[in-house]
């Protein structure tokens, strides 16, 4: 009888062991699933940010983020770099971009307009950090890197 | 003083708290399980070395911890189950033999490689200082070579071991990293050039940059081709069509490089006679079962008589493998944990190599990228190489299944490799 208990223990341990094996794998993954949320891409990276303040509940999550390049096309269009899945933007609506003196706004010849502060962009117009950018009902928050 | 290592707070590495908890879950069971089946006592290795080994682990994990470092929380913890899962297999395979002491040899080497991985992470110097001195490293690993060819002692017809005092160590194993730093920051200060066609034919990129390169790879071919290690040098040469695939995007590199690969691996079948007898023993192991196809057949004994839940730890026959410790550890841990084990084995090969390419691809610099994925890449190789040549795939070699392999330098340099990725991945975090 002893020696049967001593068996059946024996095989316990086995499985045991690879019971073991497999929770540090599955932990491993869900680790390393968790990590990825966290961490962004290098292609997310960009020299500055438009992050969405506001926008209708089935185009654009409150908070996304869009990183930025030198030069920005920005509409419906999913060629632009930043596309706005919102039907009051126009296909090609607003262009951000930097130079030498800084960071620029410019309206394409949208169809509803490109408001900068809740003003309309006319001309080529100058961006600070934290500027807020309303193209049809998505509003962006131009943000440091 | 400004540290090259981005900071947060102390004592916020708990990922890798969790999961070492599970490393020593393994461990300890591991070894308690095998003491019982083979009926040794708990004192002596069963206890000390399991102990020891977890200890130092936690120390390790502590040191991180409190230097504040952030970055990646995944790859130590799997790189050191797989240790553990290592000193198990070898505790099994040893224990009650007089290759006994190889358990505390890997214990101590196991000291060597936790400092090695520790040194790119507490060194406060830019990684730049890698590219930057690129013609000295690489210097450094052909001297490296051009020594074990002139001093190396001869083990399995292979000349790659070089004896200092007690301890013999492959400086092979090291030059693979050297060679990955060197064309890391070779590739990111020419990939343009040599991606390029503007030089002959308008196919291939200017001469002038390409000479390094080939220089280099020829050079190092010929001194392996001394030390008679094929592993070695198909290793080496997957290193090489990688990183310039990598850094240059241009699959005609790969192509070309396999157009020579394909002679060159007849001639040096043709000239060496270890190397027929190698592809001899692959192809039909059994025309000399008791002789050279000895290893390979029970090798895959112990692979069949696995199945599919195995014979259970410490109740296979493992043991009946020549050095099963280091070219057979694949089959012993697939023959007493079963297709369900090694599977989990390979599984965890497989999240090392996925985290490494992701800390390669949130890379900050062109350079740590090419770094982080021809380190991940060296990993995966040596895995593939291996495992296939247990498995009767490939012509069996001498590399080594990392961090499970009983070898000392295999240990201590892919311990290394895993410390650069960590420091990489801190580094990326905007």
């Amino acid at each position: 009888m002893p020696e049967v208990t001593f068996a059946v223990a024996l095989w316990a341990l086995r499985l045991l062991f690879l019971a073991l094996v497999y929770g540090l794998l599955l932990q491993s993954i869900g680790s390393l699933q968790r990590a990825l949320g966290r961490a962004p891409a290098v292609a997310e990276r960009g020299l500055a940010y438009l992050v969405v303040a506001q926008a209708p509940p089935d185009a654009h999550r409150r908070g996304e983020r869009f990183p930025l390049r030198a030069v920005n096309a920005i509409g419906r269009d999913p060629g632009n770099d930043v596309v706005l899945r919102d039907d009051f933007s126009s296909a090609r609506h607003a262009v951000v971009s930097q130079d030498a003196e800084g960071w620029w706004v410019e309206d394409i010849g949208s169809t509803n307009g490109t408001f900068l502060n809740g003003d309309r962009v006319i001309h080529r117009t100058v961006l600070h950090f934290g500027d807020e950018i309303e193209a049809g009902r998505v509003r962006l928050r131009f943000e440091h890197a | 003083m400004r540290l090259a290592v981005p900071t947060s707070r102390p004592l916020s590495r708990l990922t890798e708290t969790r999961l070492l908890f599970w490393v020593a879950a393994i461990t300890v069971t591991g070894f308690f399980t095998v003491a019982l089946a083979l009926g040794q006592g708990l004192d002596g290795n069963a206890f000390i070395v399991p102990t020891a080994f977890l200890v130092i682990a936690f120390v390790v994990h502590a040191a991180l911890a409190m230097r504040g470092l952030r970055g990646d929380q995944i790859m130590l913890p799997v790189s050191l189950g797989l240790t553990g899962i290592g000193l198990i297999v070898i505790y099994r395979v040893t224990a009650g033999t007089d290759a006994a002491s190889l358990l505390t040899l890997q214990l101590a080497w196991f000291v060597v490689a936790m400092a090695a991985f520790l040194l790119p992470l507490f060194v406060p110097r830019d990684l730049s200082l890698l590219s930057r001195y690129k013609y000295t490293w690489m210097t450094f690993g052909l001297l490296l070579l051009v020594a074990t060819v002139v001093r190396g002692e001869e083990i399995n017809g292979a000349r790659i071991w070089f004896r200092l005092g007690p301890l013999s160590f492959t400086p092979w194993e090291l030059v693979k990293i050297v060679l990955v730093v060197f064309l890391a920051a070779y590739l990111d200060e020419y990939r343009e050039v040599i991606a390029s066609r503007r030089g002959i034919w308008r196919v291939l990129p200017p001469p002038p940059y390409l000479v390094p390169i080939v220089a280099m790879a020829f050079a190092a071919m010929f001194i392996l081709a001394f030390e008679k290690d094929i592993g070695a040098t198909l290793v080496f040469f997957g290193i090489f069509l990688a990183m310039l695939y990598l850094g240059t995007g241009r699959a005609t590199y790969v192509v070309a490089g396999v157009a020579i690969l394909i002679p060159a691996a007849y001639v040096v079948y043709r000239l060496y006679a270890h190397v027929q007898l190698r592809v001899e023993m692959w192809q039909n192991p059994w025309q000399d079962a008791l002789g050279s196809g000895y290893q390979i057949l029970h090798g895959l004994f112990s692979l069949g008589n696995g199945g599919l839940l195995g014979a259970g730890l410490g109740a296979g026959d493992p043991q009946s493998i020549p050095v099963v410790w280091s070219d057979f550890v694949f089959a012993a841990f697939a023959e007493e944990t079963g297709f369900i084990g090694a599977l989990a084995l390979l599984a965890m090969y497989l999240v090392l190599l996925y985290r490494g390419f992701s800390i390669a691809i949130a890379a900050p610099t062109t350079f740590l990228q090419l770094l982080a994925a021809g380190l991940t890449f060296v990993i995966g190789m040596q895995t593939l190489v291996i495992v296939a040549g247990n498995a009767k795939l490939i012509p069996l070699t001498g590399i080594t299944l990392p961090f499970v392999a009983y070898g000392g330098s295999s240990l201590v340099t892919n311990f290394l490799s895993i410390g650069l990725l960590l420091r990489i991945s801190a580094e990326s975090r905007t």
